[in-house]
């Protein structure tokens, strides 16, 4: 068998047999005479003219040794300690070999999987949560969201980006678990069987995890819809524990399980690691400042708080779920709302929009079904901005004009509804003597967390400002 | 490709040793070493034909080890750019395939995969040709060709690295090799379907 074939790609390379054997019978470290032998043997075997190279290939294969040495000692195999002349020896024979034409799309461990040449500078994405190793070009990541893109609109598919903690369920260490939360050790459901379950004690990792409700009926209808992944700030094995909780048959996530280690920012989260188009990718998280580059993708979910050490870490002071011994509801919790709207989403993209599939955008369509939330309602607030703070900046005024809303300064008949903390303020009192609606601020959120609008009568306005917070309302909307 | 080749290597035996069955613990703790293990100039040693020459012992200073020069033939398995073999498909993605050829892991991208033949994703991911007659699936045996090699310092064999002293100069630090292949040339593809045996 001849080493030396007519391809380019082949040609005295620094993997070649006998000149790689020719150096060994220079080589002062074990002595002549084996390799000799060996060469010997093999010469019958190869026809290679190694006079030629004989010269310039000793050097080369020396220098290929030490870095072989070197990079056995190293982690890695990127780096290498030595004089840049070095460098520059290796570059050369590499460049004999015609692999300049490559674009080098990707690579995996170091050397381009096109044309199998090593890659000594990193450009592109990681993405190690398909290969382990995997580096995509830029050029090649569109390519591939490109063809992505096509093949899922032809299944009628878009792109859903899942987090977990306090999204999809919450896990809390079990140092942390209150004196009136064990008896929920006892209650643990099998690892066995994780499609019925919902509470999991998980010993291994000094965890316990409690999935939100409606979770399993949420992954079964939105995966018919959507191509789903997990990206979590969580790490990688943790993420692939949870992804083995939500979906042990592997048809939901697959492999498309994105965890901290795999984001190429510290505390961001962001698309450059989906390999899909942005234009068909819907997010669910329950924090925004993680997607600070994709807000109008993000769909903001109301946070799971089921452990008390969960409260805790977010300031709560009140019970969590667990120490009520209640739950979620299921049928009408945040999940449920969020599928409803996500079926909307979906229908609205696929059926009516007008223009051809590949100019539209997820991203208008949910700008779309958001302003419908609160449509026709014109608000004005009381008592909730400080003084001289400009009103147009608060969140809860761009919170309401998202979801549909007019916003104002000033009291007028065309307005609707009053938004205030204190009953007693001059707006409030005309609001109450003019039969408009007097709601508590919860009202625009709870609208923004469940994309409807909600009962006026649940959100009175307090005479006295109480600590209340998002779980309390929770419990109350049961 | 395999190769018969002579290699050397210092085996440091304790004292309990010493005595009429010292060359018998020599080979038998050579083997125990060396068979199994991989480095990145010879690549796998397979197995030991013969022990050739076991030199005089020297002893240690400090200690009571004796270390003795022992020369070895061996059958050793090392992957080249350029060479082609036969390999069992390991995992099949989007991007390409995984084979191993033994102890060796071959990744064939999805470029170098010939252009008549597509990607179905499902339970058993798969690449097929149009006609459906040629299919690339786990347990599928191809023919490929390497076009790239690297060697890999990974996670130590707890196994080898107890057993070998620490000492030891000449034992490699255990890796592995990781080749990048292609399909896309003459005569080179499935040889093998599974489906059909």
């Amino acid at each position: 068998m001849s080493l030396a074939t007519d391809s380019p790609v082949n040609s005295s390379s620094s993997d070649d047999l006998a000149a790689f054997l020719d150096a060994e019978l220079d080589s002062n470290s074990l002595g002549s005479s084996p390799e000799k032998e060996a060469e010997d043997k093999d010469e019958d075997e190869e026809s290679i003219d190694e006079e030629a190279e004989n010269e310039e290939a000793r050097d080369d294969k020396d220098l290929e040794r030490i870095k072989r040495r070197k990079t056995q000692i190293v982690e890695t195999i990127q780096e290498r300690p030595g004089p840049t002349s070095l460098g520059n020896l290796e570059e050369k024979t590499e460049v004999s070999l015609g692999t300049d034409n490559c674009p080098h799309p990707g690579s995996l461990g170091g050397m381009c999987y096109r044309c199998g040449k090593r890659l000594e500078e990193e450009s592109g994405v990681t993405f190690s949560y398909i290969c382990k190793g995997l580096r995509l070009g830029n050029d090649e990541i569109d390519r591939l969201r490109n063809t992505d893109m096509k093949h899922l609109l032809r299944h009628r598919k878009l792109y859903l980006i899942l987090d977990l903690d306090h999204t999809l369920l919450n896990s809390t260490l079990l140092l942390h678990l209150t004196p009136e939360e064990d008896y929920l050790k006892s209650q643990a459901d099998s690892l066995q069987d994780v499609s019925k379950g919902s509470l999991f004690m998980l010993a291994f990792m000094n965890m316990m995890t409690k999935l939100r409700p409606f979770v399993h009926t949420f992954l079964k209808e939105a995966s018919e819809m959507f191509e789903m992944y997990i990206y979590t700030m969580g790490d990688r094995p943790y993420a692939l524990e949870m992804a083995k909780l939500l979906d042990p048959s592997r048809e939901y996530f697959n492999a498309r399980v994105i965890s901290r280690d795999d984001g190429t920012q510290r505390h961001q989260k962001g698309l450059d690691v989906v390999l899909g188009q942005e234009s068909a990718v819907l997010i669910l998280d329950d924090t925004e400042n993680a997607w600070t580059k994709h807000r109008d993708n993000l769909i903001l979910m109301e946070r799971y708080h089921f452990f008390a050490s969960s409260c805790r870490q977010f300031g709560y002071h009140c019970q969590s779920l667990s120490q009520l011994r209640s739950d979620e509801s299921e049928l009408e919790g945040a999940l449920a709302s969020v599928l409803k709207v996500l079926k909307r989403i979906h229908n609205i993209f696929f059926d009516e929009l007008a223009n051809d599939l590949a100019g539209r955008d997820v991203r208008q369509v949910l700008k779309m079904v958001r302003g419908e939330v609160l449509k026709g309602c014109k608000l004005v607030f009381s008592h909730v901005f400080p003084t001289k703070f400009p009103a147009d900046t608060h969140y809860l005024w761009k919170m309401a004009e998202q979801l549909g809303a007019t916003c104002s300064i000033e009291l007028d008949p065309s307005v609707t509804h009053v938004v205030s903390t204190d009953a007693r303020t001059e707006k409030s009192r005309w609001a109450a003597k003019e039969a408009k609606f007097l709601v508590d601020p919860r009202w625009i959120e709870t609208a923004n967390f469940l994309w409807q609008r909600q009962p006026e009568e649940n959100f009175p306005v307090q005479q006295t400002k109480p600590e209340e917070n998002f779980h309390a309302k929770q419990m109350k909307d049961q | 490709m395999f190769f018969h080749i002579v290699l050397e290597r210092n085996m440091q035996l304790h004292p309990r040793h010493f005595g009429r069955n010292l060359r018998e613990h020599i080979i038998s703790k050579l083997m125990k070493d060396v068979e199994g293990t991989c480095s990145g100039r010879h690549g796998f040693v397979v197995a030991i034909t013969s022990v050739e020459n076991i030199g005089k012992g020297l002893i240690r200073d400090g200690t009571g080890f004796v270390t003795f020069p022992v020369k070895y033939q061996c059958v050793v398995f090392r992957p080249f750019k350029g060479e082609i073999l036969e390999a069992v498909v390991s995992m099949v993605n989007k991007m390409g395939f995984f084979a191993e050829a033994g102890p060796v892991q071959i990744f064939v991208s999805n470029h170098l995969i010939p252009d008549d033949m597509e990607f179905q994703s499902g339970d058993m991911p798969n690449y097929t040709t149009s006609d459906g007659s040629v299919k690339i699936q786990k347990d599928s045996e191809v023919r490929l060709k390497i076009i790239g090699t690297r060697v890999d310092a990974t996670e130590i064999d707890k196994n080898i690295s107890q057993s070998r002293p620490k000492w030891d100069p000449a034992g490699s630090h255990p890796s592995r090799f990781f080749c990048i292949g292609t399909i896309k040339d003459d005569f080179l593809g499935v040889i093998n379907d599974p489906t059909t045996i």
